[in-house]
């Protein structure tokens, strides 16, 4: 704000200060024209006056060059409002040129032909001729007065015996104001003037006095001091006496003040003619300077009024150049003149202030926008439910970060793409492609379906949702897909109705077990001894098959109980391997054994000792009958990256038959078994275990023949919690007493 | 543009003091004899024979040598002698203007020979000196243009010609 104060106040000064240069300049001007035209008083300021002028003209050209070179610096480097400026200052120059240099040109040319017909041919005649005349005259007199002098002097009679001659009756008679008579040698012999105060006679110039002796007569016209004219004459005597007359005639009065104005008008004009070049000079170098003056005020005042009237417009340019990159809230300063510029200042103002409403409005809505965005974003990033936005083409607009958890592509790789290039990014994905494009394809506004994925370790549930998006007035917006992993919710499910039926099964067998058993003994006790040896052998052998079966289905119905009982898990950090390696101990000795190779010294995991040294004794013991006791059961674990985390993966492997392929998808759950004794509930106890330790499981067939079943599980976090050496060992106190 | 009007060169050698004395009189003042050379350059001698009077002007300085420059000169003079044609009578006039003394001669050289000759002007008296000081003496003469009729001066300024001028003729003396 002080800033441009202090630059509005540096333009006012810059205006007064060339103001009253041009005004100086032209008083100045003015006085020299005054000058020119011969006043007296103005005379001795000509040269000043025209060295200040010029000096003047020299700043304003200067101001103007400065100008000029500032305005084209500008048009070089494309300012804003630069080439209106030249336009304006040319066309300007252009209108103040045009008529001063008429009004110059005919104006030189008429001073020239005015200069010069102060000195007309004719007139040049005329005072030539006059001048001739006074001449003629003059001559006509002083030869009449030679004449009359010759006369005197030859009619001079010397007295011989010798004295001043009296030559005052001579002069009186001729009229003269003094006649002298000298030898040659200069000696005077008389002398009379009308003054008789002058006792010597005028001395002689040198010239007088060698034309004399040249033995010719002087004769000459001689101005006094005051005006008067003389003849004075000195002629030497035609009879060769020797003798020199001097002798000065008055000029006629008359003749006298005609020769001397003649000859005034004569000086004056020859002056005047001799000047005439330059007084032309003169003028003509003051009307340039007028002219100079004239222009370059009139280019200085181009320069000003252009900036005055381009300013405006320079600032709405550079303003709407900001404006452009974003800038809604410049504002131009109104112009002091209310005028159109004014009103356009005004409007684009106004403009800007709307523009920057409506900017912020806009920018408030995108804010929301973003935020709600933001907000969506978040939520469909926190649900652990997979959802999709497909356009009306299949084209995925959106996945959230579920959908990488669940599908195993990134949502990188599947935004963009058609849903059915999911299927050539991951090929067990065909299932999940084709039964969607299937469900969409059918025109339903909205469906669930589930779908069943085969992945390489495991087979996956999707429970899949699709929606129709409707937008306005019936316009297809897409689908939206929401699918769920329920893989483990269908497992815990069927876990669940498995434990129920064992806890049922237990509960309704178990109980009629005991008077069963108890009664077949009573049978037995009471009518043994009173039965023939034939029929006793008979009810011995059926007592006993009664009560072998009972012990049979008690055993049955303990397994159902232990798959049926509520977990209870108390888990401590344990060093797997050596862990493994203290429950495998109790299996050395025993026929071909246990291989142990442990691969993950390190390896803690957070488990429940009693609960994994279960599963260890129940994988050992169903590898070992698969083995029948002809080969070792191979035993190995090592550590492994799966999904970002680290996993112990434990493996056991027998040299059996292996897995029949028929149920190899699920000889993890109860009842499903190749041998001919057995519950079927060992591996389901085991899989519960694993997933109650958050791990995996698999089963599978080794390629060289024999069963091979891997349980990965979690290792811990290094360094959170307790010890786990301390606890391995407390784990093996506990184990040893188990 | 000022710098040239003021300083614009002279022809070497067309005033020049030929001859200069100094000498102290019998009533104790300083006398100046001089005798100064003219030679007119020929567009100054058209102007002189279209009637022009020619103001020359010489200078007569004396000052203490050790002065400062603001210290007025013990003694300063200016001749001022004007040079004129009548071209009726066909003489030259040469006109004093301090003395209003006016010589009419028939012949430029003789006119010129009269306003070149300086008898026995008294520079200053003595007794105005301070005898046991140094004084410089010095001498100038040049045509004045600013005498010149006004439409001449410009073109009087800006030519060689008009620029007529003798070398100051200096001289130390201790009265």
């Amino acid at each position: 704000m002080a800033d441009k104060t202090l630059k509005r106040h540096k333009r006012r000064l810059d205006l007064i200060a060339t103001i009253m240069l041009v005004v100086l300049l032209l008083a100045a001007l003015h006085i020299m024209s005054g000058a020119v035209q011969r006043s007296e008083a103005l005379d001795a300021w000509f040269i000043p006056l025209l060295v200040f002028t010029v000096s003047g003209l020299v700043i304003l050209v200067g101001l103007v060059g400065w100008n000029l070179w500032t305005l084209l610096q500008d048009y070089r480097r494309q300012a804003a409002g630069a080439r209106l400026n030249l336009r304006l200052v040319v066309l300007f120059v252009v209108l103040a040129l045009a008529p001063v240099s008429v009004v110059y040109i005919y104006s030189l040319q008429f001073l020239s032909k005015g200069i010069d017909g102060w000195f007309d041919v004719q007139v040049d005649s005329a005072m030539d001729d006059a001048l001739a005349l006074s001449k003629v005259s003059l001559d006509l007199h002083k030869r009449e007065m030679l004449r009359l002098t010759r006369n005197l002097l030859a009619t001079l009679e010397v007295p011989e015996q010798g004295g001043p001659l009296n030559v005052g009756s001579v002069r009186e008679a001729a009229g003269a104001f003094e006649v002298s008579v000298f030898t040659r040698e200069g000696k005077v012999l008389g002398l009379s003037h009308q003054n008789p105060e002058v006792l010597t006679p005028s001395p002689p110039t040198a010239h007088m006095i060698k034309v004399v002796r040249a033995g010719k007569d002087f004769v000459s016209l001689v101005p006094l001091k005051d005006g008067q004219m003389v003849v004075r004459l000195m002629v030497v005597d035609p009879s060769g006496r020797d003798l020199v007359m001097q002798a000065i005639f008055p000029v006629p009065e008359q003749l006298s003040a005609l020769t001397r104005r003649v000859q005034a008008a004569y000086e004056a004009y020859r002056e005047r003619a001799y000047l005439r070049g330059s007084i032309k000079f003169s003028f003509a170098l003051t009307l340039s300077l007028v002219m100079m003056l004239g222009l370059f005020a009139a280019a200085w005042a181009a320069f000003y009024t252009s900036r005055l009237l381009v300013r405006p417009i320079k600032n709405i340019a550079e303003a709407t150049r900001l404006v452009a990159v974003g800038h809604y809230d410049v504002r131009v300063p109104l112009p002091r003149v209310q005028d159109e510029l004014a009103f356009l200042v005004d409007s684009f103002n106004q403009m800007t202030r709307r523009l920057a409403q409506a900017h912020n409005v806009a920018e408030a809505s995108r804010r929301e926008l973003a935020a709600q965005h933001q907000y969506l974003e978040t939520v469909l990033g926190a649900i652990s439910s997979g959802v999709m936005a497909l356009d009306e083409g299949g084209v995925v607009r959106t996945a959230n970060p579920a959908t990488e958890a669940i599908l195993q592509v990134p949502p990188a790789d599947i935004e963009g793409r058609n849903l059915r290039e999911l299927a050539q990014i991951d090929g067990t994905l065909v299932p999940f492609v084709e039964r969607m494009l299937e469900a969409l394809a059918s025109g339903q506004q909205e469906g669930k379906i589930e779908i069943r994925l085969q992945r390489d370790d495991r087979r996956q549930v999707l429970l899949c949702q699709y929606s129709r998006l409707q937008l306005h007035e019936g316009e297809n917006g897409g689908h939206v897909l929401v699918f769920d992993d329920v893989t483990e919710l269908v497992q815990a499910q069927r876990d669940a109705a498995w434990g129920e039926v064992a806890r049922r099964l237990a509960h309704e067998i178990k109980n009629p077990l005991t008077p069963i058993q108890l009664a077949a003994e009573r049978l037995r006790r009471k009518y043994l001894k009173q039965m023939s040896p034939q029929q006793a052998d008979v009810l011995e052998r059926a007592t006993k098959t009664i009560v072998q079966q009972v012990e049979a289905l008690k055993t049955m119905v303990n397994e159902f109980s232990d798959y049926a009982r509520p977990c209870r898990m108390e888990p401590r950090p344990l060093m797997f391997d050596d862990f493994v390696a203290e429950v495998l101990d109790l299996y050395d000795g025993a026929g071909h054994g246990v291989q142990f190779t442990p691969g993950a010294p390190d390896a803690v995991v957070e488990g429940d000792p009693v609960r994994l040294r279960q599963v260890l004794h129940n994988l050992v013991k169903n590898a070992q009958e698969a083995s029948d006791g002809q080969a070792a059961v191979q035993i190995a674990t090592r550590g492994v990256e799966r999904n970002g985390r680290r996993w112990v993966e434990l493996r056991v492997e027998d040299e059996g038959s292996g897995f029949d392929s028929a149920i190899i998808d699920q000889v993890f759950e109860p009842y499903v078994t190749s041998k001919h004794k057995g519950t079927g509930l060992g591996l389901a106890i085991v899989k519960r275990i694993i997933g109650e330790h958050g791990g995996s499981i698999r089963a599978d067939n080794r390629p060289e023949g024999g069963a091979r079943v891997s349980i990965l599980l979690p290792m811990r976090l290094a360094g959170a919690g307790e010890s786990p050496a301390v606890l391995s060992s407390e784990s093996k106190m506990r184990g040893s007493k188990s | 543009m000022a710098l040239l009007l003021l300083c614009g060169p002279s022809l070497p050698a067309a005033l020049e003091f030929s001859q200069v004395t100094i000498t102290l009189g019998e009533d104790d003042r300083i006398y100046l004899d001089a005798q100064i050379r003219y030679e007119l350059t020929p567009a100054v001698s058209e102007a002189l024979e279209n009637g022009v009077p020619l103001t020359f002007v010489t200078r007569v300085q004396m000052r203490d040598t050790e002065a400062w420059i603001w210290q007025p000169d013990a003694a300063e003079h200016r001749l001022h002698s004007v040079l004129r044609y009548r071209p009726l009578s066909g003489v030259y006039e040469v006109r004093n203007l301090e003395s209003r003394d006016k010589q009419v001669f028939a012949t430029r050289e003789a006119a010129l020979r009269y306003m070149g000759r300086i008898r026995d002007f008294a520079i200053i008296e003595r007794s105005q000196l301070d005898l046991d000081r140094e004084y410089l003496v010095r001498l100038e003469t040049f045509l004045d243009i600013e005498a010149l009729p006004l439409p001449l001066r410009p073109r009087a300024y800006l030519s060689a010609e008009w620029h007529l001028a003798a070398e100051a003729w200096e001289w130390r003396i201790r009265p």
